[in-house]
């Protein structure tokens, strides 16, 4: 029992220390879990699956900052992945100002292994302080927010945005996301202008979207590195990328975390249950 | 163990181990890290604002396209300039006043339509709808009963006694389950944050997973 | 005056833009497309405020020689490095200075930022370990759910049991949801009545000093 006790007591920086050996020993020592992608990956993977090569642009608004890297930059990517190998068309932006410099490093990484053309296959617009505003200035003619690409060229000069104005010109909008600017992006693109929204969100926000999922207000959604790894999933088992999995990688180590976060709220539970007992004994003698 | 020859690798890893030597207690080192941090977003934002938002969507129609009906924006915009003075530091409130007031404006519809209107729509149909049959219909039931009593939770405007009580006790139960799942995905969310890193200092650093 | 005019601004806008929605004509909606063009412009503005303040606080703690003012020293020499090879890399001729400022961000400002928010995960795991106890009924509910996502969501839940990820899927699709949606509910009320409350001019603690 004075054990079971003591097992509550232990100091945060052994607990601090058995979080990083879950991390690094798995990371090392793949385990190679499997990868069941989820309901809502697979219907957002298919809605921009069945886009026609080379017709309208899908938008990507990459609206996050580095501190939510790890878990949307591998959305990105293998979203970006996914249109290049399709034909489909992309165009980048962002709301965030952070998320400018990550999605140019994302584009200018795979653009090259697709052979994808700028302002042939894809656009870069950069960023647009306002969210909501930029939302229904694109919902008007895209051009009012973004009169140039992030490079200072202007949109008609780009031959993919020959016959794009707004989001009837635009088959979908996925909000990849660190904030609740997703609902934003639900409410001005899709509810006033009727655009399709697709998310790519933190795992800390995606338990409050499923109301817009069972709506259909959201065509699909990535569920953080779970969402990534099985997207990223997805376009090797259909063979369109062939980019080492960053997000599958990570999912061993999240695996083994959680067992044991779960073993330490166990132990932290029946400690505090032996504990109890002990004392009501103590209040009754 | 093959240490990387990028110098600018090198530097990212010794700041991301300066901001985690915060984990043993707080230092000069993540102090300066913390500083530097600061400094170089601050920076940033002010370039990318400059280039993105003021010059192409200011100066462009301004200076090269002679629009001159831009001016009224660039003033309303450089009266936030004038919080910096006592006397005239009220100024800020207009350009505010105009980004509230528009902004408040355009917000009311959607917001009513996309978190009340279509919600409360789809909540309905999902109860009612028979083609659903069997668990489907159940589930919908089920759904509709829990926002109802979710919602009987939030209503202060009546003691809450009797039939009230229960029903806030019952949406309590949902509430809970509802953020057990929170919970449980941000555990997820927070671990993936510290992989990325780790990923980043064994992969790129020191080179011991590929 | 000086209240009474933004309160003006405000009621008329308001007003303007919230009917602009039901009345989508020409001349309605020119002015909702110029307005909205202007607003970007008007809103990048406002990063002024941000690093005015920043730049004040720190020089007030450099003149005030507060603990660890040289820090602030740091913060500023690299605010300043930081946005002038921004701005200038994108002057011709000085294109090195903006790959300088891509790589500052890359190597940089982008890992502190993920290091940052990556030691949350050892205070989640401590506090978990530290605070999360079945105490009544409603806590049992809530453990019981999170373990059962926490399970649901990594590829190990579906080898323990197959079933898992479809009762992780349940919680989140029929309790979670109807929970959620209750609380959407209550935001929508409570951003509607906020947003009346603005443009009524009810609302005034944007004024600053409460409105008085």
């Amino acid at each position: 029992m004075k054990i079971l006790e003591n097992l509550t007591k232990i100091n945060r920086r052994y607990i601090f220390l058995m979080v990083a050996v879950a991390v690094i020993v798995p990371l090392i020592i793949p385990m190679n879990l499997p990868t069941i992608p989820g309901k809502y990956t697979i219907k957002l993977y298919d809605f921009i699956d069945k886009i026609p090569p080379q017709s309208q642009p899908v938008v990507i608004a990459a609206d996050y900052s580095p501190s939510m890297m790890p878990e949307l930059q591998p959305m990105l990517e293998s979203i970006i992945r996914h249109c290049f190998a399709k034909k489909v068309r992309v165009i980048v932006l962002t709301l965030d100002p952070n998320g400018a410099a990550l999605s140019e490093a994302a584009l200018k990484k795979i653009a090259p292994e697709y052979d994808a053309v700028y302002g042939r296959d894809y656009a870069f617009l950069g960023f647009k302080p306002g969210s909501s505003i930029v939302m229904m200035s694109i919902g008007e003619n895209i051009r009012q927010a973004f009169p140039a690409d992030f490079y200072g060229k202007s949109l008609d000069s780009l031959p993919m945005m020959a016959n794009v104005r707004n989001y009837a010109d635009i088959p979908i909008v996925v909000s990849i996301a660190g904030s609740a600017i997703t609902q934003s992006w639900i409410a001005y693109a899709g509810t006033r202008y009727h655009a399709n929204v697709g998310s790519g969100c933190t795992a800390v926000s995606t338990a409050d979207y499923y109301p817009f999922l069972q709506s259909g207000q959201l065509v699909g959604l990535l569920n953080g590195m779970k969402g990534a790894s099985e997207y990223e999933y997805l376009n090797q088992k259909n063979g369109y990328s062939k980019a080492p999995r960053v997000a599958g990688k990570g999912m061993d180590a999240v695996s083994i975390v959680h067992l044991l976060l779960m073993a330490f709220i166990i132990i932290g539970n029946v400690g505090y249950l032996v504990a109890r007992h002990n004392q009501s004994k103590k209040q009754g003698a | 163990m093959i240490f990387s020859t990028n110098p600018w690798v090198w530097v990212a890893a010794i700041l991301t181990l300066c901001i985690f030597s915060f984990l043993y207690k707080e230092n000069p080192f993540y102090r300066f890290a913390e500083h530097l941090f600061v400094g170089i977003s601050a920076g940033y934002g002010v370039a990318v604002y400059w280039n993105n938002a003021i010059v192409p969507n200011l100066f462009v129609p301004l200076f090269q396209q002679h629009n001159w009906w831009f001016i009224i924006p660039g003033l309303l915009g450089m009266m936030f300039f004038f919080r910096f003075n006592q006397k005239t530091g009220w100024l800020i409130l207009i350009p505010m006043a105009v980004l509230l007031g528009t902004g408040s404006g355009m917000s009311l519809a959607p917001t009513i339509q996309t978190n009340i209107l279509k919600q409360m729509q789809s909540a309905l149909a999902d109860a009612t709808n028979l083609k659903l049959g069997g668990w489907g219909l159940i589930w919908g039931i089920v759904t509709l009963f829990g926002v109802i009593t979710t919602l009987s939770y939030f209503f202060f405007s009546r003691e809450q006694k009797g039939l009230l009580r229960v029903s806030a006790n019952i949406g309590v139960w949902f509430i809970m389950i509802g953020f057990g799942a929170s919970f449980g995905n941000t555990v997820m969310g927070r671990i993936s944050l510290l992989i990325g890193r780790v990923q980043f200092l064994l992969t790129d650093w020191i080179h011991i997973i590929k | 005056m000086k209240r009474q005019i933004p309160l003006i601004i405000v009621l008329t806008l308001g007003i303007v833009f919230f009917i602009q929605f039901f009345i989508p004509s020409q001349i309605s909606t020119n002015i909702y497309q110029t307005t909205l063009q202007w607003e970007i412009v008007i809103s990048a503005f406002a990063i002024v405020l941000a690093i005015g303040s920043l730049i004040n606080h720190h020089m007030l703690k450099i003149q005030r020689r507060k603990p660890h003012w040289w820090n602030s020293i740091v913060t500023l020499i690299a605010m300043l490095v930081m946005a002038l090879l921004g701005i200038l890399g994108r002057v011709e001729g000085m294109e090195s200075l903006g790959q300088l400022y891509r790589t500052l961000f890359l190597y940089v400002q982008a890992p502190m930022d993920s290091a940052m928010f990556a030691i949350l995960a050892f205070y989640m795991a401590s506090a978990a370990y530290r605070a999360f106890r079945a105490r009544s009924q409603e806590a049992a509910l809530l453990l019981i759910s999170g373990f059962i996502i926490m399970l649901g969501v990594v590829p190990f839940g579906s080898l323990l049991w197959s079933k898992i990820p479809d009762i992780a899927e349940w919680i989140m699709m029929v309790p979670n949801m109807a929970a959620k949606r209750g609380i959407l509910f209550g935001v929508g009320l409570g951003m509607t009545a906020t947003s009346l409350k603005i443009i009524l001019g009810i609302e005034r603690s944007w004024l600053g000093g409460g409105g008085k």
